[in-house]
């Protein structure tokens, strides 16, 4: 299965949301690859910790792939070239977990007809050979995602099962973009159906993952006064309201990420261990990823209303 | 420049193969397969039926004027032209193949090109070639720019992966793998010979071999091929087995054993046919892999492991599921 991550506007926690499903994919047994087509700003690397293999890789990554300038990708196997000691521990019984990193330094790129045949070779390759293959993709309307759009619509891809996640955090602007991106004249649903995605089809594979969403009732705020509890109630409510009219309310939520304070800090992955022995990360956040990463390819969670 | 006669003998010669998984619900037969190999109009494909089904297209020419890979860093330019072809085992394990053969010297200067194109699969260097060190260099895996016949089986690879008869509806999901070989002269009077087979990275094998003068290209690839279907086969079943998880209490239940084991005995397990293909003065090759790590001994058990484990989930559930006693 393929999985588009797509948001609005940067600082969603797109990227460092799906690089820890990834994770969390591989930690279950399947093998994962990780895309990046976050052109003009690659975070993946840093996610994952791999900064020394990425060292001579600029003109070996996916635009260089895209553009025809060479003929596979770089691929960065996560267990083994990660610096992080958690990760270079790769537990057992899980799948493989694979970086396609995009070229360091290159931006957003324009091309045509070769690089969208490209784009869907790239993706049957990565379908047939992974279980889950994580797209993440530049923010807003991007050419990323209309390459996406173009190459799930192509001819050759007509078997291949694939679901977008939209990130957002929880705020009045982001809400209203997050709906925008999907939902607009020329949105997600509608760049899709122009290239001839069905409507529906395309719209029962789209759900939404609402990110560093604070929790009211969590420690983090306890120390606040009655009125701020008070107030944050209502903003809350307010959203809920605020989403549900821009279609982007709780039925069509996979989940959400709790603010997470060493993710604000750091872009990293959430490991048992930073929840268990060293405590820096909340239960809540291990337990709201593990979930999502679950119900990607739970059907109940999916499909139409 | 009056056109030279003839080329010195070969004294190097390699390839690379591209072997996986035809990405299609159902195994290609043998009319599909002819279809999906039919690379030139004017030349037909080879069908074979026994003994199994065998596909293989007719060889394409691809011309090449770029430095050889070397381990010394010697740069040596050549020209001439790199064969390719794809092939088709059981309608189902898919392999592209390209591979060429170097005289020990070549004419120091670039020759008409008609020269190179009457010597297909040819590529010769510019003055003396420095075979150890580009033998070395091919196996080690060339630098950006270098002659990449790796590059060449994959652009044939993609090529047939376009093609509209393939459903992209694998039965299951494997990894492809890439097999480079490079084959030196034997000493006088002494028989072919496997010097090293190695596993190099995850997907990539490499495969060192010496052979008698006058051994055709033909046959050296087609023993390589025949080389990287089995160690393909091999590979991919380890890996179905590998990610299973096994024994009682196992929190599998008995559907995902039967499902993740079945699409072996439906598309592979039958593949196994070491040389089948493959010259008799060749095919002898195959023994040293026999005796050490010994290829068919692991299929073997891999192939019984299979079939255990599929008899054992054939049992009902309530028998089948006791705890060993301590």
């Amino acid at each position: 299965m393929l999985v588009f991550a797509a948001s609005d506007k940067g600082g969603t926690g797109r990227s460092v949301t799906s690089a820890n499903l990834a994770y969390q994919r591989a930690l279950t047994g399947d093998h994962v690859a990780y895309v990046d087509f976050d052109f003009g700003s690659p975070t993946a690397a840093a996610v994952f910790d791999v900064p020394g293999a990425m060292r001579g890789t600029e003109e070996l990554g996916l635009h260089s792939y895209l553009e025809g300038e060479t003929a596979e990708p770089v691929r960065i196997d996560v267990w083994r070239q990660t610096e992080h000691p958690l990760l270079r521990a790769r537990p057992n019984q899980s799948g493989r977990l694979v970086l396609f990193p995009g070229d360091a330094g290159g931006g957003e790129f324009a091309t045509g007809e070769e690089a969208l045949e490209r784009c869907v070779d790239l993706l049957l390759k990565l379908n047939n050979e992974f279980d889950v293959t994580f797209v993440d993709l530049s923010a807003g309307r991007s050419y990323a995602v209309d390459m996406v759009l173009d190459a799930t619509a192509h001819p050759r891809m007509r078997n291949v099962p694939f679901r977008w996640l939209v990130f957002h955090r929880w705020t009045r602007q982001h809400v209203i973009a997050a709906s925008g991106l999907v939902h607009a004249e020329h949105g997600i649903i509608g760049g899709g159906v122009e290239r001839g995605h069905d409507e529906d089809d395309l719209r029962s594979a789209i759900r939404f993952v609402r990110a560093a969403v604070p929790d009211p009732e969590s420690p983090l705020w306890s120390q606040g006064s009655t009125a701020q509890a008070t107030w944050m109630q209502a903003c809350d409510e307010a959203l809920r309201r605020l989403a549900a009219e821009h279609r982007i309310g709780d039925s069509v939520v996979l989940g959400i990420v709790p603010l997470e304070p060493i993710l604000q800090w750091q872009e990293q992955l959430i490991t048992e261990e930073d929840v268990l022995s060293t405590q820096i990360a909340n239960k809540e956040t291990l337990e709201a990823l593990e979930e999502i990463a679950r119900r990607l390819t739970d059907d109940t969670h999916w499909g139409r209303l | 420049m009056a056109p030279r006669q003839s080329t010195p003998p070969v004294v190097l010669a390699c390839g690379e193969i591209r072997t996986c998984l035809l990405p299609a619900r159902q195994a290609l037969d043998i009319r599909s397969a002819a279809q999906l190999l039919g690379l030139r109009a004017d030349e037909r494909v080879l069908l074979s039926e026994r003994p199994g089904l065998y596909a293989r297209s007719p060889d394409t020419l691809t011309g090449v004027d770029c430095p050889l890979p070397s381990a010394n860093g010697a740069r040596v330019r050549a020209v001439g032209t790199v064969t390719a072809h794809a092939a088709l085992t059981e309608g189902r394990v898919l392999q592209t193949s390209a591979y060429c053969r170097m005289p020990g010297t070549g004419p120091d200067q670039r020759r008409p090109w008609g020269e190179y194109l009457v010597r297909p699969g040819v590529v010769e260097p510019l003055g003396k070639l420095p075979r150890e060190a580009v033998a070395q260099g091919v196996l080690g895996g060339p630098r950006h720019g270098d002659l990449d016949v790796g590059l060449i089986a994959d652009g044939l690879l993609t090529r047939v992966l376009r093609h509209p008869l393939l459903d992209q509806r694998p039965p299951f999901r494997s990894r492809p793998t890439r097999l480079r070989w490079a084959a030196l002269p034997a000493a006088p009077g002494e028989g072919p010979s496997l010097e090293r087979f190695t596993l190099a990275e995850d997907e990539l094998r490499t495969v060192r071999l010496r052979v008698p003068e006058g051994t055709p290209g033909t046959e050296l690839a087609a023993l390589c091929d025949d080389l990287a279907l089995h160690d393909w086969l091999l590979t991919t079943v380890v890996r179905m087995l590998d990610g299973l998880r096994l024994g009682a209490g196992a929190a599998q239940d008995a559907g995902a054993v039967v499902r993740t084991l079945r699409p072996a005995v439906d598309h592979l397990l039958h593949l196994w046919m070491p040389g089948a293909r493959v010259g008799r003065e060749l095919a002898a090759l195959w023994d040293p892999l026999e005796e050490r790590p010994g290829f068919t001994r692991q299929w073997q058990a891999l192939v019984q492991r299979i079939r255990d484990q599929l008899t054992l989930h054939a049992i009902p559930a309530a028998h089948r599921e006791v705890e060993p006693a301590p």
